[in-house]
């Protein structure tokens, strides 16, 4: 029985677990216990049956909904984590909000002190004030271009 | 009367991926973004990573949502998952973490009192008589089907260090050195305290099923 105590934790072990010198201890000891033969034996009936009996257990449970559960979760959490990290970094969110302002204002800026006009509009004439005609389609801008005789 | 099929209250189709496509396959797929290929992934493992948990906390809705948490996870880290080592692997990994935390955080003093309390009187011999009983073909004893209802209920009187450790060894399969690395103590004390969880397991089981011991002291018992 003392050598047992020994030996005792050494029972189940799978191959290549054990040190050579341990492992032929155990068998050496095993040849001569009926009780440690008995334990082994108790070992190998169980075999597999924690984890049958964990499936069995996971089976009865209805898994219809879990996957559409994980889903909603992962998406949660990824709304969550951007909204975090926003609250975590106040002053880029603020900035994110107000850029396209600031980027509006700063253009407006440059363009008065360049006087310049806006891009896409092209200033044919500066020597007559603009004629502004309202049609259907909206206001129709004429800009003379300086030649009396050839109208606008 | 026409009725268009968006007008029909049938689910959205899905794409259902083969059986046969391998997990890596699915886990590339994944990782490009594409969602349905996740959800095959979580649909292969939930029930074995439900297991797994439900082994650990032996909570049935805890267990749950320790499978669930275990999946979002895996989907948050699925860029780090360098394919070293099987997918299911480094899910069960996750899943026993999650479960060994979540049921460390639910534990208290009191219920270790009683599982304490509950020890000395499963320290007891009866070794060899379950191989007996089970018989020489355990598979399709009947012993072992009554068995198996009952390994639940065993395992709820086991201290969570034992559940743990019989559940990392025995369903997710792990090695003595995994099992030191996974739960932080040395190959000595995986020896010795998986050998304590599967004594009292079966002296357990012999008690359900009405197999009495002959009396003989448990030997090494601490």
């Amino acid at each position: 029985m003392k050598d047992c105590a020994r030996y005792l934790p050494l029972l189940g072990s799978r191959p290549g677990e054990l040190e050579a010198a341990e492992r032929a201890a155990l068998e050496g000891h095993l040849a001569a216990c009926a009780a440690c033969q008995g334990r082994l034996a108790d070992l190998a009936a169980l075999q597999g049956m924690l984890g049958e009996a964990l499936a069995r257990e996971a089976a009865r449970r209805d898994f219809t909904d879990f996957a559409d559960q994980v889903m909603a979760r992962v998406e949660r959490r990824r709304a969550g984590a951007l909204g975090a990290f926003f609250r975590r970094h106040r002053a880029l969110a603020v900035g994110t909000a107000l850029a396209p302002t600031l980027v509006a204002a700063a253009l407006i800026v440059y363009l008065e002190l360049r006087g310049a006009a806006a891009p896409g509009i092209e200033v044919v004439s500066e020597q007559y004030a603009p004629m502004v005609i309202e049609t259907d389609q909206g206001p129709l801008i004429l800009i003379g271009d300086g030649d009396d005789s050839e109208g606008t | 009367m026409v009725i268009l099929p968006s007008k029909l209250n049938f689910p959205a189709a899905r794409r259902v991926f083969p059986m046969d496509l391998d997990d890596q396959g699915l886990v590339t797929r994944a990782r490009a973004g594409d969602a349905e290929a996740f959800r095959s992934l979580v649909v292969r493992y939930q029930r074995k990573v439900y297991a797994v948990a439900l082994g650990i906390v032996r909570d049935p809705d805890l267990a749950w949502d320790v499978a669930q948490e275990t999946f979002v996870r895996v989907h948050r880290h699925l860029g780090e998952f360098k394919g070293e080592s099987a997918f299911s692997t480094w899910v069960f990994r996750i899943a026993s973490h999650l479960a060994i935390d979540s049921v460390r955080r639910e534990r208290t003093s009191a219920k270790d009192d009683l599982e304490e309390a509950g020890e000395a009187a499963l320290a007891e011999g009866g070794e060899g008589i379950l191989a007996t009983a089970l018989g020489t073909n355990p598979q399709e004893s009947a012993l072992r089907r009554e068995l198996l209802d009952k390994i639940g209920e065993a395992l709820d009187r086991l201290p969570e260090i034992h559940r743990t450790i019989l559940v990392l060894r025995e369903v997710e399969g792990l090695s003595y050195e995994e099992l030191a690395e996974r739960l932080d103590i040395s190959k000595g004390t995986v020896m010795s305290r998986l050998f304590h969880a599967r004594k009292k397991m079966q002296a357990l089981l012999r008690r359900y099923a009405g197999l009495e011991a002959r009396g003989e002291a448990g030997e090494g018992e601490p």
